[in-house]
C-alpha cells in the first residue's frame, strides 16, 4: 500500500510537471526550469558519491566540464550528432572519473575533498590553456542543436525551450530512476555500509575500494552526460562554467535538500537554481547574502530541508541525532 | 644560468614561508576543532587590508602595521569562532566545509563591495634596500619575510610546547573528552586557537601584500594550497608542514619559471598525486586521517 501510494504521488507530480510549459510561457522561466533539470541530474549524480557512499568530492564540475567539452568538440569538429556524443561524453567522463577515483579514493574526509578540488582546478587549467583543442578562455561556440527526433509518423525538431524542457525532464527522470534502483540494490547497500562504517563493511567482505570507485565512475559519467546536454542547450561553453565554485554549488544543492535522500538533491537543485535569480535585485551584495544564508542554514538545518522535514514528520529526534553521529565517525 | 636558478629558488623559499604561516594556522584549527576552515584565506585577505589601511590611512610604519593587523585579525578570528564555528563543532565534516565556504564567499564579496577590486600594494619602505649575496639580489622586504616567518614559527612552537595553554591545545587535539575531564576549558582553547590562526594568517597576508599586492580575491587559492601543505606535511607536525610549504613554494616558483607558468597552480596537485603513489602515509610519517 505504501509503495502504491508513493507511485501514485510520483505519477501525479510527473503529470503536473508535463504541464509546466503551458503555465510558464516566458523564455526566462523556461530557461530556469531547463537549468534546474540539468542541476537535478548533477545533484543526483553527486548525491550518489557524497550522500550514499559518503565520499566528499569537490571536483564534480570537472566531469560536467569534460562531458560538455567532449560532446561540443566532437559535434563541432566532426559533425557527430548529439544523440551519439552524449554517450561518448558520458563514457569519457566516466573513464576519467574511474582513473581519478582509483587514484584518490583511498583518501578520506578532508583529504579527499581537497585532492578532488585540485583535480577540478587542474581540469580548469587544461580547458584554459590547451588552446589548440579547447580554444582556451574564448570557449567553444557554434555547437549544433540536437538533431530532430524521428518518431514513426511525425518528427520533433528540438528548437524551443519547451522542447529542451521535455527532453531534460525525460533525462532527469531516467537518471532519478537509475539512481533509485542503484541505491536500493545490493550495490546501494554496500555503498551505504561503506558510508556508515568502512572498516566494518570491509570486515564482512565488501570490497570498499571497488564500490567507491564504481559509485565515483557512475556519478562522473552521469555528470558528463549532463554536461553534454548543457553544451547542446546553451550552444556555447567556456571554462568559467566548470570551476571549483560550481562544484561547491552542487555540494550546497545536495546538502540543502538533504543528501541521503533522492528527493532532497532534486529539491536543492531546483531551489538553488531559481532562488539566486531573485537575489539579483540585491546587485553586488548578492553573493554576500548567499554566503550568510548558507552559514545560517547549516547552523540551523544540518540535515537539509528535506532531511529536517522528514525527521520532523517522523518525530524521531534521536534518529536524526544518531545520523549525525554516524556521519562523524568516518569523517 | 645558475644565478637565475638560485634567484627562482630563493623566491620559492620566500613563497614557502608564507604558505607555512597560513598552513600552520589552518592545521591548528583542523587539529583542535576538527573543522576545515575554508574561510582561512579570507582572514589572510582581511589581514592584508588591515595592514594596508594602517600604512595608508594612519601612516603607521610597516612593522607596526603588521602588529596592528595581527591583533585585529586575532580578535576577528576569535569572534568568528564564537559566532559561526562553535555551533557546528562535532557535526559532519561536509557541514563545516560548506559553512566555511559560505563564510568565505560572504567575506570575500563584502571586501569586494567595500574595498573594490583594484590591486594595491602595501608600502613597506623596504623594497628599495637591496643586498647582494653570492651574486643574488635580495630585497630587504623578502629578507624580512624570511626572518619574520622564522621568528613567528619559533614563537608558535615555543608556545605550543611550553606554555600551559599550548599544552592544553595539544591535549585537546589528542583527546577532546579526556582533556575536558582533566578540567581544561575547551571553549577558551577554541577561541585561542582561532585567534592564533587569525594572527598568523594576517601576518602572511601582510607580507604578501608588501611583496605582491592586496586584492579581495587573494584568499581562495592560498587556502587550497595550505591544505595541500598540510596533507603533504603529515597533519599535526610543525616540521612536516614547514618542509612541505617550502617544497610547494619551490615547485611553484621553479615549475613556473622553467616548465610552464600557465600551469603553476597545477603543480601542488601533481605533487600530491606523486605522494599518494609513493608515500601514502605523508612526507614525514605523521598520523593518518
Amino acid at each position: 500500500m505504501k509503495i502504491q501510494a508513493r507511485v501514485f504521488v510520483i505519477s501525479i507530480a510527473l503529470l503536473a510537471l508535463l504541464f509546466v510549459p503551458r503555465l510558464f510561457s516566458m523564455d526566462y522561466y523556461m530557461h530556469m526550469f531547463v537549468m534546474s533539470e540539468i542541476y537535478a541530474v548533477l545533484a543526483l549524480s553527486l548525491a550518489l558519491i557524497v550522500g550514499f557512499s559518503g565520499q566528499v568530492s569537490m571536483g564534480h564540475a570537472a566531469f560536467y566540464g569534460i562531458g560538455a567539452y567532449v560532446s561540443a568538440l566532437l559535434s563541432v569538429n566532426y559533425g557527430l550528432s548529439f544523440w551519439v556524443t552524449i554517450w561518448i561524453a558520458g563514457f569519457v567522463a566516466s573513464l576519467v572519473s574511474f582513473m581519478i577515483g582509483a587514484l584518490v579514493l583511498r583518501l578520506r574526509g578532508h583529504f579527499l575533498a581537497i585532492t578532488t578540488a585540485f583535480f577540478g582546478i587542474l581540469v580548469g587549467l587544461v580547458f584554459n590553456n590547451w588552446i589548440d583543442v579547447t580554444n582556451g578562455p574564448m570557449g567553444v561556440a557554434g555547437i549544433p542543436r540536437p538533431a530532430p527526433l524521428n518518431f514513426p509518423g511525425f518528427t520533433v525538431a528540438i528548437q524551443t525551450r519547451a522542447h529542451y524542457y521535455y527532453l531534460g525532464l525525460a533525462f532527469a527522470v531516467l537518471v532519478a530512476f537509475l539512481v533509485h534502483r542503484l541505491v536500493n540494490s545490493r550495490i546501494g547497500n554496500a555503498l551505504i555500509a561503506i558510508r556508515e562504517n568502512e572498516e566494518l563493511a570491509r570486515s564482512i567482505g565488501i570490497n570498499a575500494m571497488a564500490y567507491k570507485v564504481l559509485a565515483f565512475s557512475i556519478g562522473g559519467g552521469l555528470a558528463g552526460m549532463a554536461g553534454s546536454f548543457y553544451a547542446h542547450y546553451i550552444l556555447f561553453i567556456s571554462p568559467v562554467t566548470f570551476t571549483v565554485a560550481e562544484s561547491i554549488n552542487m555540494l550546497v544543492m545536495i546538502i540543502f535538500g538533504g543528501m541521503s535522500t533522492l528527493f532532497g538533491p532534486i529539491l536543492g537543485a531546483v531551489f538553488l537554481t531559481v532562488l539566486p535569480e531573485f537575489l539579483r535585485m540585491a546587485g553586488s551584495l548578492r553573493l554576500v547574502i548567499y554566503g550568510v544564508a548558507l552559514v545560517i542554514f547549516i547552523i540551523w538545518m544540518p540535515l537539509g530541508v528535506w532531511g529536517s522535514l522528514k525527521s520532523f514528520w517522523l518525530g524521531k529526534r534521536q534518529a536524526s541525532l544518531s545520523e549525525v553521529g554516524e556521519h562523524q565517525e568516518h569523517s | 644560468m645558475i644565478t637565475v636558478f638560485m634567484q627562482q629558488a630563493l623566491n620559492g623559499v620566500v613563497l614557502g614561508c608564507i604558505y607555512a604561516l597560513t598552513a600552520l594556522g589552518l592545521s591548528l584549527v583542523f587539529g583542535i576543532l576538527e573543522v576545515a576552515n575554508f574561510a582561512h584565506g579570507e582572514l589572510y585577505m582581511l589581514g592584508a587590508f588591515m595592514a594596508l589601511f594602517a600604512t595608508k590611512l594612519v601612516g603607521a610604519p610597516f612593522f607596526i602595521a603588521l602588529f596592528i593587523s595581527m591583533s585585529i585579525m586575532a580578535i576577528f578570528g576569535a569572534l568568528t569562532e564564537r559566532a559561526v564555528f562553535r555551533p557546528i563543532v562535532g557535526k559532519p565534516m561536509i557541514n563545516s566545509m560548506l559553512l566555511s565556504f559560505g563564510l568565505s564567499t560572504a567575506l570575500a564579496n563584502l571586501a569586494l563591495f567595500f574595498f573594490k577590486a583594484d590591486p594595491r600594494k602595501i608600502d613597506s619602505g623596504l623594497a628599495d634596500i637591496r643586498f647582494r649575496f653570492l651574486g643574488l639580489y635580495v630585497t630587504a622586504e623578502r629578507l624580512s619575510v624570511l626572518v619574520l616567518s622564522i621568528v613567528l614559527v619559533a614563537v608558535l612552537a615555543w608556545f605550543i610546547q611550553y606554555t600551559k595553554t599550548g599544552k592544553a591545545m595539544r591535549a585537546i587535539s589528542q583527546d577532546r573528552v579526556a582533556a575536558q575531564l582533566a578540567g581544561i576549558n575547551v571553549r577558551r582553547i577554541y577561541s585561542v586557537t582561532f585567534a592564533i590562526s587569525g594572527a598568523l594568517a594576517a601576518a602572511a597576508g601582510t607580507m604578501v601584500g608588501a611583496i605582491f599586492f592586496v586584492s579581495p580575491e587573494m584568499g581562495f587559492a592560498v587556502v587550497l594550497k595550505s591544505f595541500v601543505v598540510i596533507i603533504l606535511g603529515g597533519f599535526g607536525s610543525i616540521r612536516g608542514v614547514i618542509l612541505a610549504a617550502i617544497i610547494i613554494g619551490l615547485a611553484e616558483s621553479l615549475g613556473g619559471g622553467y616548465l610552464s607558468y600557465a600551469y603553476k597552480d597545477a603543480y601542488p596537485f601533481l605533487l600530491l598525486v606523486l605522494l599518494f603513489m609513493l608515500r601514502p602515509q605523508g612526507l614525514i610519517g605523521g598520523r593518518r586521517s
